[in-house]
């Protein structure tokens, strides 16, 4: 075999171990939510083609760490296509992603958003905080000023 | 649900400080070419007018490039006229121009200085569209069509707009949920 031969079937072997994100829709978010009562959730709506969510998401890997143990959860649901699937799996795997992760898939992309917020757009990155009834506390829309999510999370834990 | 979505558009309207509004009147503004010299919207429109903001590095809207090219040339043709507007501050003039160019657009792409266009439109992502009528109201709000993937649009969301407003026929979805790239707005001092 030649180098290149290794490095495609490394490459190959690497992207197989990745974890799928599993397919999300309207009524698997609420059976999600409802799972994860007795925790403050926070979902990352995210998509390997949105730069800011590139930059957001191991930083809120980060404060999911930081606040676990106090019972903060982080969920990430990638809003890309089939398409970049793998490459979403890739990206959670480098990072470390704790899980549990989805992808939007859904019929009705609009019925979708309005069943998480009907104020959202649908913009990306959108985050949206749930105290440990599972009511949501906030929603950030757009790029997140950190400092005022972790003071948010700290007042619900 | 849909009176939730309203009073959602009237919270995200009033907290955003949008000016123009579906079914509303857009007054003038200004623009600039990619040379920097301001234009007046004023001397753009037409009878039927579309103004999409689009970006330079967004993925989705660079998606969308060949898409927008084409309802270019198939309404233009009819009268309608098309003002592309940049409003990202991440993405400078020059960058703009370059753009256009490599991608062949056959319209002309302006830059929004301080977004403040896109603040009077309230739009939050590229691409997203407005439609206009000769008396300047708004009478579509939204994304161009309903993938990302060419491949699999169901519905061409601009284009059935455009084409109910030259029938002179009511809209059957006047605002729909726009998606991509959010747009890169200057930081406002708080």
């Amino acid at each position: 075999m030649t180098p290149r031969s290794w490095l495609f079937l490394f490459c190959a072997v690497s992207l197989l171990g990745q974890p799928r994100p599993s397919p999300l829709d309207e009524s698997a978010f609420q059976k999600v939510l409802a799972a994860h009562k007795g925790q403050v959730v926070l979902f990352d709506f995210w998509a390997t083609w949105c730069e800011p969510c590139r930059v957001e998401l191991p930083l809120l890997i980060r404060l999911e760490a930081k606040y676990r143990s106090r019972g903060l959860k982080l969920i990430t649901v990638s809003c890309d296509e089939p398409e970049q699937e793998l490459d979403a799996a890739k990206f959670l795997g480098q990072h470390q992603a704790p899980g549990p992760a989805y992808i939007k898939r859904v019929k009705d992309d609009e019925r979708f958003i309005d069943s998480i917020d009907p104020q959202w757009s649908g913009a990306l990155p959108a985050l949206f905080l749930y105290d440990r009834q599972g009511r949501k506390v906030k929603s950030y829309i757009g790029e997140t000023d950190l400092a005022a999510l972790e003071a948010a999370i700290r007042k619900l834990l | 649900m849909k009176r939730l979505s309203l009073l959602g558009l009237a919270v995200v309207t009033f907290l955003s400080g949008q000016e123009f509004k579906l079914g509303g009147k857009a007054g003038d503004f200004t623009i600039q070419d990619v040379k920097g010299k301001p234009v007046q919207f004023s001397a753009l429109k037409g009878d039927l007018t579309v103004i999409t903001f689009i970006a330079t590095k967004c993925p989705i809207s660079n998606d969308y490039n060949g898409r927008m090219t084409a309802l270019y040339n198939d309404y233009a043709p009819k009268g309608v006229k098309f003002v592309f507007i940049n409003s990202n501050n991440t993405e400078p003039a020059a960058e703009v121009e370059t753009h256009a160019k490599q991608n062949g657009f056959p319209f002309q792409v302006y830059k929004d200085d301080k977004n403040l266009v896109a603040d009077r439109f309230g739009a939050q992502v590229t691409p997203e569209s407005f439609v206009l009528d000769k008396a300047g109201v708004i009478r579509y709000h939204g994304s161009i069509d309903d993938s990302q993937v060419l491949a699999r649009v169901r519905v061409e969301r601009l284009r059935k707009a455009l084409d109910s407003v030259l029938a002179g026929q009511p809209l059957e979805s006047p605002q729909t949920k726009a998606f991509g790239c959010t747009i890169k707005r200057v930081k406002k001092a708080s």
